[in-house]
């Protein structure tokens, strides 16, 4: 990382917010729907997946807009594809991105409802 | 459950029914707990998808479910509360089907219903009936002239050697060509066919002009096709046949004796006799019995004065009413119908249909009270029968029968109804009168 990390994420932070619409339906790709999933929302988080290439800043930006909420804190985490070997030839599932996305106190998204 | 009466006129009856909200959607969350306990879905430890992601995965299609459900037993209950009997499945209509199936908050449902009554209606006194068995004796003369069409069946042939023009009931082998206007018409051309002189079977015409001909000579008639020939382009035309007599067989007909019994898988003559006897007295039985039903159903439509319920006349209408439609279709009508107008035709057959409706009602009700009823042996042995029918694919039959109940109900209704009858020529003054055959065969005049 850079030596002034405060200012660098103040630059990301304002480079997310110029996001264009289609850059954000690439962002967030799908909701997670799991067991853990479903009893995280009773606690204001969501889980989705995400573009690989997405950052906090983006996401949170990405959700905010999309589904006209606040969001409180985002966290990633990558989940490496299994090596796989398909007629003998050794091969790798694609990594998946996935964003746990606090949202604020009381706020929910319907996920069963189209997105705008 | 809130249930109004909005209508209620003669057999009619008409029910505003509003189940409430709370209750429907208790039933849905049972049922969506009850299919969460076994249900899989990726993601999810099996049995273990929460209620929300169920409702919103199946909800509306459970609601469907839930909802026929919940209407149907709020049906049964408003007529069990009444104690009403129906004529026919009540006809539902859903006032606010939409604001129950949508994804808001859930509305009351409100349904009507409406149904007809079976009418109420005491039973007539049978007793009070009184009919008349016809009963005829099969005659000699009758069982002689079966006998000697058994004999004719068994008939042989025997050919004649000397050459002498054929007479009336010899058999020609003939070869014939056909042709209407020096052209030869399809299927007019035949070869050795054997051909009884002056007998039936042939164009009117045919068979009497070949008396005289003897083996070996050829003539050319012309006979003219009746005007309801099967082939439209032959019928009325005349038409020339070209024939080769070519054989001259004389029929042997036996003599019934004891010998032709045994020929037939009799002991005797005289056990042949009995067994034609009994069966023609059979049909006789049978003839007498249909119209001492008749006469029977007659009375009994004359007696049962009540309302009957318009949808089943209807319906039964409806079924009469496609029949002859079909029937137009082919240009099979009867003689006399055809000349009635559209008008007349409906009238008549609306006034059979309601008679079969209320004889039914009747036959029903007189079941109902003295507790007749179809037992499973008497069911069983229609069935078998009724497979009977059909050689070789019995089993096809009943397997038929056992996925289709209603299948079923058709083969229940005649034994019900005749058991109603017996039971009700049992009741009735019955006297036994003796008739001719022409007496028993003549057709009563119509009574509607």
């Amino acid at each position: 990382m850079s030596a002034s990390p405060i200012k660098s994420s103040l630059a990301a932070r304002r480079r997310a917010a110029t996001l264009s619409r289609e850059a954000i339906y690439g962002i967030v790709l799908s909701p997670v729907i799991t067991e853990k999933a479903t009893t995280l929302t009773e606690r204001g988080q969501v889980v989705f997946r995400v573009a690989i290439t997405a950052t906090k800043p983006q996401i949170k930006v990405a959700v905010e807009t999309l589904f006209g909420v606040q969001v409180r804190s985002v966290n990633t985490l990558i989940t490496k594809g299994k090596n796989k070997r398909f007629r003998g030839r050794p091969g790798r599932r694609s990594d998946v991105k996935k964003a746990y996305v606090e949202l604020a106190e009381g706020q929910t998204i319907d996920l069963t409802a189209s997105i705008a | 459950m809130q249930v109004t009466e909005t209508l209620s006129d003669g057999l009619k009856r008409a029910f505003t029914v509003v189940l409430p909200a709370a209750e429907i959607e208790g039933k849905r969350t049972t049922k969506l707990t009850e299919m969460g306990r076994t249900m899989r879905l990726p993601g999810f430890r099996p049995g273990k998808v929460p209620m929300p992601v169920m409702k919103q995965r199946f909800g509306t299609a459970v609601m469907a479910e839930v909802l026929e459900e919940s209407v149907d037993e709020a049906t049964r209950q408003v007529l069990a509360e009444r104690n009403l009997r129906p004529a026919m499945q009540p006809r539902v209509t859903p006032v606010n089907i939409e604001g129950v199936m949508g994804k808001g908050s859930l509305a009351d449902l409100e349904f009507t219903m409406e149904l007809e009554l079976l009418p109420e209606f005491a039973v007539p006194d049978l007793s009070g009936l009184s009919l008349v068995r016809l009963r005829t004796e099969v005659s000699e003369e009758t069982v002689d002239s079966a006998l000697g069409e058994l004999a004719a069946r068994q008939r042989s042939f025997e050919d004649v050697d000397e050459a002498r023009p054929a007479v009336a009931g010899d058999w020609l082998k003939v070869d014939f060509v056909g042709s209407v206007d020096g052209v030869a018409f399809a299927g007019g051309e035949a070869h050795d066919m054997d051909v009884e002189v002056a007998g039936a079977g042939f164009i009117p015409g045919f068979t009497e002009q070949l008396v005289g001909m003897s083996a070996g000579e050829e003539r050319t008639i012309t006979v003219t096709f009746p005007e309801d020939y099967g082939a439209r382009e032959l019928a009325g035309k005349d038409a020339q046949f070209a024939i080769t007599a070519k054989a001259l067989r004389r029929p042997l007909v036996p003599a019934i004796d004891e010998e032709l019994a045994q020929k037939l898988g009799f002991e005797t003559l005289d056990e042949m006799r009995e067994t034609v006897r009994k069966r023609t007295q059979r049909e006789y039985d049978q003839l007498s019995r249909l119209r001492l039903k008749r006469d029977l159903l007659d009375q009994l439509a004359k007696l049962a004065q009540f309302e009957t319920p318009p949808s089943m006349v209807e319906a039964e209408f409806g079924a009469i009413w496609q029949r002859i439609e079909a029937d137009r279709a082919n240009g099979q009508l009867d003689e006399e119908d055809r000349e009635k107008d559209e008008e007349t035709l409906k009238r008549e057959y609306g006034a059979i249909a309601e008679r079969r409706v209320r004889l039914g009602l009747l036959l029903a009700e007189i079941g109902r009270q003295r507790g007749i009823g179809v037992s499973n042996e008497e069911l069983n042995r229609a069935l078998r029968m009724e497979a009977g029918r059909y050689p070789g694919q019995e089993a096809q039959v009943i397997e038929f029968f056992r996925k289709n109940p209603q299948a079923v109900e058709g083969v229940r209704g005649p034994i019900f109804e005749e058991k109603v009858v017996d039971y009700v020529i049992e009741m009735a003054k019955v006297e036994d009168k003796a008739v001719s055959l022409e007496e028993l065969q003549e057709e009563p005049a119509v009574e509607v």
